[in-house]
């Protein structure tokens, strides 16, 4: 236990460590806010950089940039209306609204405390529970995958605004968009029309960019004489009286986020956006309807992104699999850095796995230093005139959705969304299906064809399969309920109740 | 399960749910074309549903406008700032491989702020001048993301920096 | 206008010091890395280079550029100039592109730079699988068609060659289940989703060392150092050897018609990032052959492979085109 604790604190004593993780973290920050940063490529940078240093530089600094990045993509979630990394979609839901009402500094101010919140609970279950998790983790089959996708795109009930009908079609277009390029289990082609350049598929950041930002500049465009919103900033650091209020949802949502993020191959982004949904259903009464800056609709989303770091990492310090993306390149470095991870790197280096839950406590604590401070110059963004702002917005958007692939085709693609995404705002269609549908189409369609393959092809074995499995069955119950919810069909039944 | 019968229509709106409904139709095609109704598990199998399910929602949008007799709103759907503003950003998009990056961003950050803003022209020039060097900074430099090089011999410039007069640079 | 500033800088360059051909490279170069962060070859890639830009004197630029099973990244440096500046670095996949239809290009349109090294297949098994040998794996797939789940990541991919090689000496009915990549697949067999997986043994081996999977047999005709005790596929299917060795690889390469100089470069630079100890170690550590080959043997090695392959998934009946239509010679 005092070696544990030794290894635990290794960095905390260490100037050099300290000052990596610090540097990791605001670096992160900014990576994580700019569109096309993401910090798996920040990550993989430092593969090469750090290539000849020594093991635990690397790995304090990668930490650093990991935790501040999930983070770091909600401030122009907030800001612009620009997620700028996937986990922060959600954020912007009631973000962007929170800032167009003038209280941007409040609304940083929350998502900074509870993701420093989250990403403390996340760090307290890998340190306590991660053998359990991870092997709970590996019990999900190719049919509970499919299940917890389709539970995730039910969420479109949930982000449809005002017409459940025009949300399903953006959802189930996304959902099409999602499978364009090879099938990447047979490389057959899809909705490629012959171009060599949809094979890999339309890449999800442009679309992403083009929706929310370019979108929004276009539609801001329309009332180009209003002057820009002055920012009240009374309070950055949310009230005693409000922290205990949000925290019941937070410490729940972040629970959503570590399952979700240990889940290999899911991410922080479903996590949000399920932990949005989980707080849309459970807060009855929010200051402001969800939507239109309600601050649970921030606290859900922040929460669980940045529990889903802790999350990420307990399949991959017990078992070396990588529980996300930039987990994966984490492996990579640590195999290029001559350790090997896998199931016997807690047996042979259990220093390792301390010292990384140590590193993972001081990102986050300055996380929510370096979160807190220079609120003040950030929502000046949203001072600037319209007339500057847009242009900008633009620039960095072109920027971003190149710097994905180092593509020009992508920047066409960001554009072609954005003036879709405007006539959709125009006309009453939520973009959030989208962007949805996009995210979880290859997990539904994937895991349901090796499902299907497992049962040789028939149904009725499929469902005898799903019935006799406690977690299938758990699953398929939530996405019954949650179908029931949403349809008149409960109400159909209650009626015909009183009927009788 | 489309009820907004109170509401404005806007201009247009029936003519988008309509091209929505035809579009999801030839995506249901499309799906069908990639490998008919041969298995549970073909390649085809998931986009069929989900165009059936873009099928079938769009149809009830459609019915949905159809009933509803709302008045028609005076609201511009494309002002003359909307369209002129993105013609410029899709000829910024098309220079960035002939011009280069550097040269097409900035005349676009210029055009653009004068459109918009009617900012001075030393005004939009530092501007431009500064987010660009920002921009150039971060992704190019620290990043290493190569952006379209153009008419601008960057890399020759760039090691022309860094092997010559300083090899001690990184 | 570009030319007169490349002139102009062409000229200063004089000024500072004398630029004849031989100083390739004069910039940084680029490298495209066909897969993912984090995969196998990535992390190949990216521990070999810094080796080779201390002898370049040289930066490389490194990207991934995934997708189609790497044609994305090979049409891709097919598409730049043949100066030396752009590196292809990938694993074999462009090697089969032909006969399963993803387009006209592979290795033969590009000069080998150095083929690094070579992985090693291993079948391997879930832990409860009522098999602990390939003998006895064969008998019960025999005796329960169909039900033997195994992992596959594609047509094309290591575990459909490693199984179409199987299926070739003995009847093998199981059902393949497809994901994507290597890693996935393992993490489904470790949680009972499939039940077999021919896996490369970089992949498998902590899993296999953790007591997590169980391993049934090496793809070689000897037994593999890092794992002695599993035994070589010979011993079970002797006939098998006539495809051995067999394994995925890793190489880097330039665009057919690059000038020799740069290729010789470049060729000097891999060499010795492939000889530098801390690659060695990290290949040995992970059970990967290294092979280090360049010029007239690289070409060797990689018409073998593509003839070996291609014939094989051929008469599985997983390839969509003949290897005659493009003049692959039977092995």
């Amino acid at each position: 236990m005092t070696e544990a604790l030794s290894y635990f604190t290794t960095a905390w004593f260490d100037p050099w460590l300290l000052f990596l993780i610090a540097a990791g973290t605001f670096a992160g920050i900014y990576i994580g806010a700019i569109p096309g940063l993401s910090v798996t490529m920040a990550v993989s940078i430092l593969i090469s950089f750090t290539f000849s240093w020594d093991v635990n530089d690397a790995l304090c600094l990668m930490v650093g940039i990991f935790m501040g990045g999930v983070y770091g993509g909600s401030r122009t979630a907030i800001l612009l209306n620009i997620p700028g990394a996937p986990s922060a979609i959600a954020t912007a839901l009631d973000g962007y609204p929170l800032a167009q009402r003038g209280e941007a500094g409040e609304a940083i101010g929350i998502s900074t405390v509870m993701s420093f919140f989250g990403g403390m609970v996340g760090i307290a279950l890998l340190a306590i529970g991660a053998p359990i998790i991870s092997d709970f983790a590996l019990t999900f089959q190719p049919r509970d995958y499919m299940l917890l996708a389709i539970l995730g795109i039910l969420l479109v009930g949930s982000l449809s605004g005002e017409s459940l009908a025009k949300g399903v079609v953006a959802g189930a277009f996304g959902m099409l968009i999602g499978t364009v390029g090879l099938d990447p289990l047979t490389a057959e082609e899809r909705f490629t029309f012959g171009f060599t350049e949809l094979w890999n598929g339309i890449s999800f950041v442009a679309v992403m960019i083009g929706l929310f930002g370019v979108a929004e500049a276009l539609g801001q465009l329309r009332q180009l004489e209003l002057p820009a919103i002055k920012q009240k900033i009374t309070r950055i650091v949310p009230s005693w009286a409000s922290l205990r209020r949000y925290l019941p949802l937070s410490l729940q949502t972040s629970m959503i986020g570590v399952i979700i993020g240990a889940l290999p191959g899911v991410g922080g982004d479903i996590a949000a956006l399920m932990a949005y949904d989980y707080a849309k259903r459970t807060v009855r009464d929010p200051e402001v309807p969800f939507g239109k800056g309600a601050r649970e609709g921030l606290v859900a989303p922040e929460s669980a992104n940045n529990a889903a770091v802790g999350g990420a990492f307990i399949p991959m310090l017990t078992l070396g699999i990588p529980g996300d993306a930039v987990t994966a390149i984490f492996i990579g470095a640590l195999f290029i850095h001559g350790l090997n991870p896998g199931p016997m790197l807690m047996i042979e280096q259990p220093h390792m796995f301390w010292f990384m839950v140590g590193n993972l406590v001081l990102a986050c604590v300055f996380m929510l230093i370096f979160g807190l401070t220079g609120i003040r110059i950030f929502t000046k963004i949203v001072e600037i005139p319209k007339g500057i702002l847009i242009p900008l917005i633009l620039l960095l958007s072109v920027v971003g959705a190149y710097a994905v692939n180092n593509s020009v085709t992508d920047v066409y693609w960001m554009l072609g969304f954005g003036v879709l995404g405007y006539f959709m705002k125009q006309y009453g269609y939520q973009v959030g299906p989208v962007i949805l549908g996009v995210i979880l189409a290859r997990l539904i369609d994937e895991n349901w064809r090796r499902a299907i393959i497992s049962e040789q092809e028939h149904l009725g074995s499929f469902f005898a399969n799903m019935f006799a499995s406690p977690l299938s069955l758990v699953l398929f119950a939530a996405v019954v309920l949650t179908v029931l919810s949403q349809t008149p069909v409960l109400g159909w039944i209650r009626r015909l109740f009183r009927r009788a | 399960m489309d009820y907004h019968e109170h509401h404005v229509k806007h201009r247009g709106e029936d003519a988008f749910g309509l091209v929505v409904l035809v579009v999801s139709v030839l995506l249901l095609w499309k799906s069908y074309t990639i490998a008919g109704f041969s298995a549970l598990s073909s390649p085809g199998a998931f986009p069929m549903a989900a165009s059936a399910v873009m099928v079938f929602s769009a149809s009830l949008v459609v019915i949905g406008n159809a009933r509803r007799r709302g008045r028609l709103s005076g609201e511009e759907i494309l002002p003359r700032t909307v369209v002129l503003f993105t013609a410029l950003v899709i000829a910024y998009a098309a220079a960035l491989v002939p011009l280069g990056f550097l040269p097409a961003s900035f005349l676009f950050l210029i055009l653009a702020m004068k459109l918009l803003y009617r900012a001075s022209w030393l005004r939009s020039l530092i501007i431009a001048l500064a987010s660009l060097a920002l921009v150039y900074i971060v992704f190019r430099l620290v990043f290493q993301v190569v952006l379209p090089q153009g008419i601008v011999p960057e890399d020759e410039i760039l090691a022309m920096f860094r092997h010559h007069p300083a090899p001690e640079a990184p | 206008m570009r030319r007169l500033l490349v002139g102009a800088a062409a000229l200063t360059m004089v000024v500072a010091g004398p630029v004849v051909a031989q100083d390739f490279p004069a910039k940084d170069l680029q490298g495209i890395i066909q897969w993912g962060a984090g995969g196998s070859t990535d992390v190949v890639m990216r521990s070999v280079t810094p080796h080779a830009e201390e002898v370049l004197g040289a930066d490389v630029v490194m990207q991934n550029k995934t997708g189609g099973v790497g044609a994305i990244a090979t049409k891709f440096v097919y598409a730049q100039k043949a100066d030396g500046y752009t590196l292809l670095m990938g694993a074999e996949n462009p090697q089969l592109y032909k006969v399963m239809g993803l387009g006209d290009i592979d290795y033969s349109s590009f000069v080998p730079i150095d083929i690094l090294a070579r992985g090693v297949p291993i079948l391997v098994a879930k832990n409860d699988a009522p098999y602990g040998t390939l003998k006895e794996l064969i008998d019960y797939a025999q005796a329960h068609p169909g039900e033997v789940k195994v992992g596959s990541t594609g047509p094309g991919g290591l575990p459909s060659v490693v199984t179409a090689m199987l299926q070739s000496q003995t009847d093998l009915p199981m059902t393949a289940v497809p994901y994507d990549g290597d890693g996935p697949a393992l993490t489904a067999l470790m949680g009972g989703a499939i039940d077999v997986m021919p896996a490369v043994l970089g992949a498998a081996l902590e899993n296999i060392k953790a007591g997590r999977i169980k391993p049934l047999a090496v793809i070689e005709t000897e037994a593999n150092p890092v794992l002695p005790d599993v035994p070589p596929v010979t011993d079970t299917l002797p006939d098998i050897a006539t495809y051995l060795p067999w394994g995925p690889f890793f190489g880097v390469f330039v665009k057919e018609g690059t000038p020799p100089e740069a290729v010789e470069k470049l060729t000097a630079a891999y060499r010795a990032g492939a000889e530098s100890d801390d690659f060695k170690k990290l290949m040995d550590e992970r059970g990967y052959k290294l092979m280090n080959l360049s010029g007239e043997e690289a070409r060797a090695f990689l018409d073998r492979w593509q003839s070996v392959t291609s014939w094989l998934v051929y008469d599985a009946g997983i390839a969509k085109k003949s290897p005659e239509e493009f003049g692959i010679p039977k092995p």
